[in-house]
């Protein structure tokens, strides 16, 4: 047996680092986290807030699998909202501004307290094999760490190159040196590496912005945290600002179009559509008069200002005269020019669903080496990958999340079963069982896993319980309690010619809150043992019922197909009246289940047809093989 | 083999896979000094040889390389002399090098898992091969060539530019992205329901294209059905008897109707005491009368208190059913006119025959033709959806549309619409079978200016 000084080593303390080091830790292994700088673990690197649109559902899973993300931001947040609440709750989100510095630090802290975490600060150079399983890395400094399981989460940093204008910079983040070595050992193993581009802003001096000619977005009270475990916090919540580009933006940008690396091509790699830079934005929508600008804080104790819509590449003296042509930004100053920075990744499809590397046994990839972008999409593979190390190591099963359950899920099997074209970044409309994937009910969904691998206290678990059985008995009571429509005021109109409504029923007419139906409830909510989180839990449940219990069923079809595996012996190569581009994808990868077979691009009933023949048959020969002479 | 079987001029074998060439290679001698006959549509002239060397036949043969070919598949086809027992011997010979002998419709399921054709292109073709009309061959020709597709996909794309811009509303709340409007959205998804509706429609048409018109003769015992049945055939195909009870069992051919497949079906009549196989033989008559698109009613007028009978008889009919009053045995009453014919209905709605002088037979021939025609479509260009299965799965798409109509008008949460957008969607895939996935996005950012 050979000696390991850990049992996972994470490479990288991003947001995906961060989560995965803390998973291996709370599943009892060692781990060591290495990270250029200690100081600087869980930087927010671009914009300062966690959350929005299918980010705060994944930041609420990891929260349930008891990460520390959703835990960081109700911490260190300065500005808390709920996105489109004017729609149904499938679909609200919550987004925070973050105190940049405070974030860090807080994360910073709670990682060093961790007594199973090592934090080593170093370069990765290398991999440590030892034939196709992994054995460790070999630092930069030729320093050598032996683990059986290996998680890179390289973010920006691996093979990274800013622009900005026709300056090119090495580097893994503004002022930051890159990893340019771990590359080569990817390659050398026979991995595929590609290049993606994303951008960044410029930053402002906030002192120097007339917020008087802006529009105001302030914070919500009663704050919607974002962990379960969050008592609250007494805080000012500080605004944030909309401002709008002008004609004068237009102009200067469409004037200066060539300079920008992206237009000149000089960056030939794909940047996200979903976050196209402003002189994208102006070019490609010529027709649209003025384009948002969001001012953000970046914290409590700074002036610094991150206009959010206006990411850009363009030369630093180009930068200065299109800030100054946005309204309330005319006297503005630069603090950091903006740039694109392009960097290395691994393509998905050379990783399995477990995000462990096919290639190489024990590498797991998590974070924006698999084409994601966001904080929390890559806290969330960071937590997978952590987990599955861990689990790996134990010799148990990987934790899979399916499509039905998490937007994690949804994730990774879109990341396995696609071709990157663009950094990857979760939306709503991306996971078609949302009904059913709500911020709300994270813990219904994941809680029995996470108390399963141990990565929460039997408190909480044994708590949740509780608040499961009571929401159980409030919505029993919801539809049993009936009120006269004489007593309804205004909603009487919604009931023409009934006597009574029940409190359920209710709650389905579309704008009553849950709050609105308090003043009906036979007793109050405390004595029947509730509470407002249960009555909201139980309202959503009787708002959807219908729905969920439809989408329940298009569930039972999925995994259904799930359920059809294909055996990890078969090759595709051999498969004859399968298309040749099929085929390539099917070779590419890899699919373990007809229904993921389903998903990768290109692929049509036909080929599906052909395959599930050809797995029946395997299977048939495969038992005549088994079957005793 | 893909020539019917039975003696005909030349008969023809396909051989698809990827071994085509190589099995080629095995049996068959090109003539003159071609070495390799395998160049893509050439045509080749030579020998089946069998493995001991003897001439089965002379043929010609043409390959076809892959992706180029009917099955999509590589492909070799040779054309022999068109005996039943050349053709066996040929097979024979194929067979005896591993190769299985096709199923029926294997080589256009080949052609649909090749993806040359989707999935309502290949019921086309099945269609196309069955059809025994104009009507029939007109329409499967029709959809081979992807008129029904196109025709569904214009819905589908309607609908997904649709999805795109709820979608990018949910997802981009604070985007300021021109909400559409109520009111666009509800005039695009009345266009979706419309068009959806409209194919549906189709369907009783396209039924009859495909399966014909079904014309059931029925009435009481001896009112003269068979005789009719034989007069419409212009054959004596049933037995007639003037002996009430004669036909037991039913009794159906086809005709052909200016283009259309009618198929004439001859019923027992009815009446109650009557023996068991009588019985059963009209229990079977009452089936097919539900199932027929036109009813046939034929009375004997020479017969006392028919009126009564037949005011009776006419309640226990199938309600949705077209229905014709034929008044047989006019030659037997002096003046028609004076016969107080069926006073519960309205004149026109029956006809006066008569099954001996055949009076009256050419207009009731017109009178079948003119129902047959009406709801006809025009084929010069119509879409006419022929399948069953196709048309259910339009009527659910329709069915989630109108829920999402209603979910609009009632300002219901958009994901909820988006839901029921989805479903409708993924029943429309479901008939050319096609998938879809990142198409929505794609839409969303090709049409908005968004990203925070």
């Amino acid at each position: 047996m050979k000696h390991f000084d850990f049992d996972i080593i994470v490479v990288g303390g991003g947001h995906a680092g961060v989560e995965a080091a803390l998973a291996g830790s709370r599943m009892g292994k060692k781990v060591a986290l290495v990270s250029m700088d200690r100081t600087k673990l869980a930087l927010m690197s671009c914009n300062p807030a966690i959350g929005g649109l299918g980010k705060s559902q994944i930041v609420k899973e990891i929260d349930a699998l008891g990460g520390l993300m959703g835990r960081a931001i109700d911490a260190t947040g300065i500005q808390f909202r709920k996105l489109n609440l004017s729609r149904g709750p499938a679909v609200w989100s919550t987004r925070a501004q973050a105190d940049r510095i405070g974030y860090n630090e807080f994360v910073c802290r709670f990682v060093e307290a961790d007594q199973n975490i090592t934090i080593i600060e170093g370069t990765a150079g290398a991999f440590l094999t030892e034939g196709d399983k992994i054995a460790g890395i070999e630092l930069e400094s030729e320093e050598r760490i032996f683990a059986p399981a290996v998680i890179v989460c390289s973010g920006t940093f691996l093979g990274g190159l800013i622009h900005i204008g026709q300056k090119q910079i090495p580097a893994g983040r503004r002022g930051e040196k890159g990893a340019y070595k771990l590359s080569e050992s990817f390659r050398a193993l026979g991995f595929e590496i590609g290049r993606l581009k994303t951008g960044t802003p410029p930053r402002l001096d906030g002192r120097t912005i007339d917020y008087s000619r802006c529009e105001e977005q302030p914070g919500e009270i009663p704050v919607p945290f974002f962990s379960y475990a969050t008592e609250g916090r007494e805080f000012n919540q500080v605004p944030c600002h909309l401002t709008y580009t002008t004609d004068k933006t237009k102009g200067i940008i469409l004037r200066n179009l060539l300079l920008s690396p992206m237009f000149s091509g000089q960056i030939k790699s794909r940047g996200p559509r979903y976050c196209p830079s402003i002189e994208d934005k102006i070019y490609r929508f010529a027709d649209k008069p003025r384009h948002q600008i969001f001012l953000e804080p970046e914290g409590n104790g700074t002036d610094e200002v991150y206009p959010n819509g206006f990411s850009t590449s363009l030369p630093e003296d180009v930068q200065y005269e299109a800030i100054r042509s946005v309204i309330g930004l005319e006297e503005a100053k630069i603090t950091k020019p903006g740039y694109a920075i392009e960097y290395d990744y691994c393509p998905a499809y050379q990783i399995k669903a477990s995000l462990e590397t096919r290639r190489l046994e024990g590498l797991f990839l998590a974070g924006q080496i698999n084409g994601t972008s966001g904080y929390e999409e890559a806290a969330g593979q960071g937590l997978m990958a952590g987990i599955n190390a861990a689990l790996k190591i134990n010799d148990q099963p990987p934790l899979i999340l399916d499509r039905g359950e998490a937007y994690i899920g949804v994730m990774i099997d879109d990341l396995i079963t696609h071709s990157t074209t663009e950094p990857y970044r979760m939306f709503t409309s991306r996971a078609e069982y949302r009904l059913g994937l709500r911020e709300d009910n994270a813990r219904d969904r994941l809680f029995s896993h996470a108390n399963k691998y141990g990565l929460i206290s039997d408190d909480d678990f044994g708590q949740f319980e509780k608040i499961r059985i009571s929401t159980d008995k409030e919505i029993s009571r919801l539809r049993k309690t009936s009120v006269p429509v004489s007593r309804l005021d205004g909603l009487a109109k919604h009931f023409v010619k009934r006597e009574n409504v029940s409190l359920a029923e209710l709650l389905k007419v579309p704008g009553v809150t849950p709050r609105d139906i308090i003043p009906y409830l036979d007793s109050s909510l405390e004595s029947h043992g509730s509470g407002l989180e249960v009555l909201e839990r139980a309202a959503i449940y009787i708002r959807y019922e219908g729905y969920i219990k439809k989408q329940e069923r298009e569930i039972e079809k999925f995994r259904k197909m799930e359920g059809e595996c294909i055996p990890e012996e078969i090759s595709f190569e051999s498969i004859s009246g399968l298309r040749n581009e099929a085929r390539e994808k099917f070779v590419r990868f890899r699919p373990n289940s007809l229904g993921q077979a389903s998903r990768i691009e290109g692929v049509t009933t036909g080929d599906l047809a052909v395959l599930s023949i050809y797995i029946k048959r395997f299977g048939r020969r495969a038992d005549d093989i088994k079957k005793p002479e | 083999m893909i020539t019917p079987p039975g003696e005909g001029g030349i008969g023809a074998v396909r051989i698809a896979g990827p071994e085509a060439s190589a099995i080629v290679e095995k049996i068959f001698c090109p003539a003159g000094d071609e070495k390799e006959p395998h160049r893509p549509f050439h045509m080749y002239y030579g020998h089946i040889m069998d493995k001991r060397g003897d001439v089965i036949d002379e043929v010609t043969l043409v390959e076809m390389p892959e992706g180029k070919s009917y099955t999509g598949q590589r492909q070799a086809e040779i054309f022999c002399h068109g005996g039943q027992f050349v053709l066996r011997r040929i097979l024979r010979e194929i067979l005896g090098y591993g190769i299985r002998s096709a199923e029926p419709g294997e080589f256009t399921r080949r052609a649909f898992l090749s993806g040359r054709i989707d999935l309502a292109r290949a019921e086309a073709v099945a269609d196309l091969i069955a059809s025994k009309t104009e009507y029939a061959y007109s329409t499967a020709r029709k959809n081979l060539l992807g008129l029904l597709t196109e025709g569904v996909d214009t819905i589908r794309d309607k609908s997904i530019n649709l999805l795109a811009e709820i979608e990018a509303s949910v997802d981009y709340p604070e985007e300021g992205i021109e909400a559409t409007t109520k009111d666009k959205m509800l005039a695009e998804l009345d266009h979706i329901i419309k068009e959806a509706k409209r194919l549906i429609d189709t369907y009783r048409s396209g039924k009859i294209i495909k399966e014909g018109f079904r014309i059931a003769i029925a009435g009481r015992p001896n009112a003269g059905k068979s005789s009719l049945f034989n007069l419409l055939l212009n054959q004596n195909r049933a037995i007639v008897a003037p002996i009430p009870g004669t036909t037991r069992d039913y009794l159906t051919e086809w005709i052909d109707l200016e283009g259309i497949a009618v198929s004439i079906t001859d019923t027992a009549g009815l009446r109650k005491s009557s023996g068991i196989i009588e019985r059963a033989g009209q229990k079977s008559a009452r089936g097919i009368l539900n199932n027929s698109d036109l009813i046939l009613w034929l009375i004997d007028i020479t017969r006392k208190g028919w009126q009564k009978e037949a005011v009776k008889d006419l309640k226990k009919m199938p309600q949705k059913i077209d229905i014709l009053l034929l008044y047989n045995k006019v030659d037997k009453v002096k003046d028609i006119s004076k016969v107080p014919l069926f006073s519960g209905l309205d004149a026109t709605a029956g006809m006066a025959i008569s099954c001996l002088t055949k009076r009256g037979l050419e207009h009731l021939r017109k009178e079948l033709i003119r129902r047959i025609n009406a709801g006809m479509p025009d084929l010069t260009d119509q879409l006419v959806v022929t399948s069953e299965r196709h048309k259910r799965k339009l009527e659910l798409a329709l069915k989630f549309f109108k829920r999402a109509r209603i979910g609009i008008g009632k300002t219901l949460s958009p994901e909820l619409i988006a839901f029921e957008m989805r479903q409708g969607i993924n029943e429309i895939d479901e008939i050319t079978g096609r998938i879809y996935n990142e198409e929505i996005l794609d839409r969303i950012f090709s049409r908005f200016c968004i990203g925070k």
